[in-house]
């Protein structure tokens, strides 16, 4: 497998209006198989949230990683995504989440860590033009002096790879512990004891807007790699209905691994 | 019984099972690590079903490896590192 650059593709940008956490697992499956089919340039897509939520890991247990009870006394809804990769805490405003799907040739004969840290490069490049340290952080994850900033998670699929990446902006720790679970085990070797302090948020580092920030992360990828606006085709938007609505709502799905 | 163990320079691997005249039984592993394809978790729970309690993590992780073959990736969790989960959820510390 011959490998491509980020400036072979005519890139789409897809930032739509808020939309609720099952269509949004939905989107990221049926985008990921319109790019593996070539039926979709490769895009980025930025996702805004319609409802607060938990959305875990592909081989995350649903009983070990959330409080069901404590979601569904504070509203919180829980979906589970196509890829691997820990817990997020999402309530709408408070994160910056985006999606890349490109062919895998963009990331062939990459090791998993070269992969991640070539996917995260752009954004990286973003935040550090806003005056914050960052670095890409093994495995997973974006990282600044003051604690974790964002974590990635990859998944390929037919020929495609889709990276999608969840940045806290301003997250309510207290409530985040309410219902996830994180347990000692998790922190043993990480270098701060408090899961409340393990991620520092890009608001109270930046001072800026969220979206000023967003503004920032798509001018940068733009200047880098070319950009242009796209849009989620009819087509596509009714297949992720159809997903959202069978599998991402499903408690087979979500419960997959009990 | 529910073991987990922090892979060193991974990510955290999960083992809840039972075990019932002494073999393993009802065995899910999972956690916040990667696998391509998503399958391999299946593979990996239908290994360790089964197996001797007795056995120790070596034997453990020797099955598992041989379970899922070559066209199987791995990130932040290994053979070994679910062997130890397993191993814990057996040992549960004192």
């Amino acid at each position: 497998m011959n490998r491509t650059g980020w400036n072979d593709y005519k890139w789409r940008l897809i930032h739509a209006a808020p939309q609720p956490p099952a269509l949004h697992m939905a989107l990221d499956e049926v985008l990921t198989d319109e790019v593996a089919a070539r039926r979709r340039p490769p895009t980025l897509r930025v996702w805004e949230w319609s409802s607060a939520c938990v959305v875990i890991g592909r081989f995350q247990s649903l009983r070990n990683e959330v409080d069901s009870e404590a979601a569904q006394r504070h509203d919180i809804g829980i979906v589970r995504r196509i890829s691997g990769g820990g817990a997020m805490f999402i309530e709408p405003g408070n994160t910056i989440t985006y999606s890349l799907y490109a062919p895998e040739t963009l990331v062939a004969g990459m090791n998993f860590q070269e992969s991640y840290q070539f996917m995260d490069a752009w954004v990286i490049n973003a935040l550090q033009e806003l005056g914050i340290d960052v670095w890409y952080q093994p495995l997973n994850d974006i990282a600044s002096p003051a604690g974790k900033i964002a974590g990635a998670a990859q998944t390929r699929r037919g020929g495609a790879v889709l990276h999608h990446v969840t940045m806290a902006y301003d997250i309510d720790t207290t409530r985040m512990l309410e219902v996830l679970r994180i347990g000692r085990e998790k922190l043993s070797d990480k270098a701060t004891q408090s899961a409340a302090k393990r991620v520092d948020p890009l608001r109270s580092q930046t001072g800026l807007a969220r979206a000023e920030i967003i503004d920032k992360m798509i001018a940068t990828f733009r200047n880098r790699h070319g950009l242009a606006i796209g849009r989620i085709r009819p087509e596509e938007l009714e297949r992720a209905q159809a997903l959202a609505e069978s599998k991402f709502s499903s408690d087979s799905w979500t419960g997959i691994v009990p | 019984m529910h073991g987990e163990y922090k892979m060193p320079g991974g990510k955290l691997v999960v083992a809840d099972l039972e075990v019932r005249n002494g073999k393993l039984t009802g065995v899910r592993v999972s956690g916040d690590f990667f696998l391509e394809p998503d399958s391999a978790l299946t593979l990996i729970d239908v290994a360790l079903e089964g197996l001797p309690a007795a056995a120790d993590d070596k034997q453990h992780a020797a099955v598992i490896r041989a379970a899922l073959g070559s066209n199987v990736r791995m990130y932040g969790v290994s053979p070994e590192a679910i062997a130890v989960a397993v191993q814990r959820a057996l040992e549960p510390p004192a």
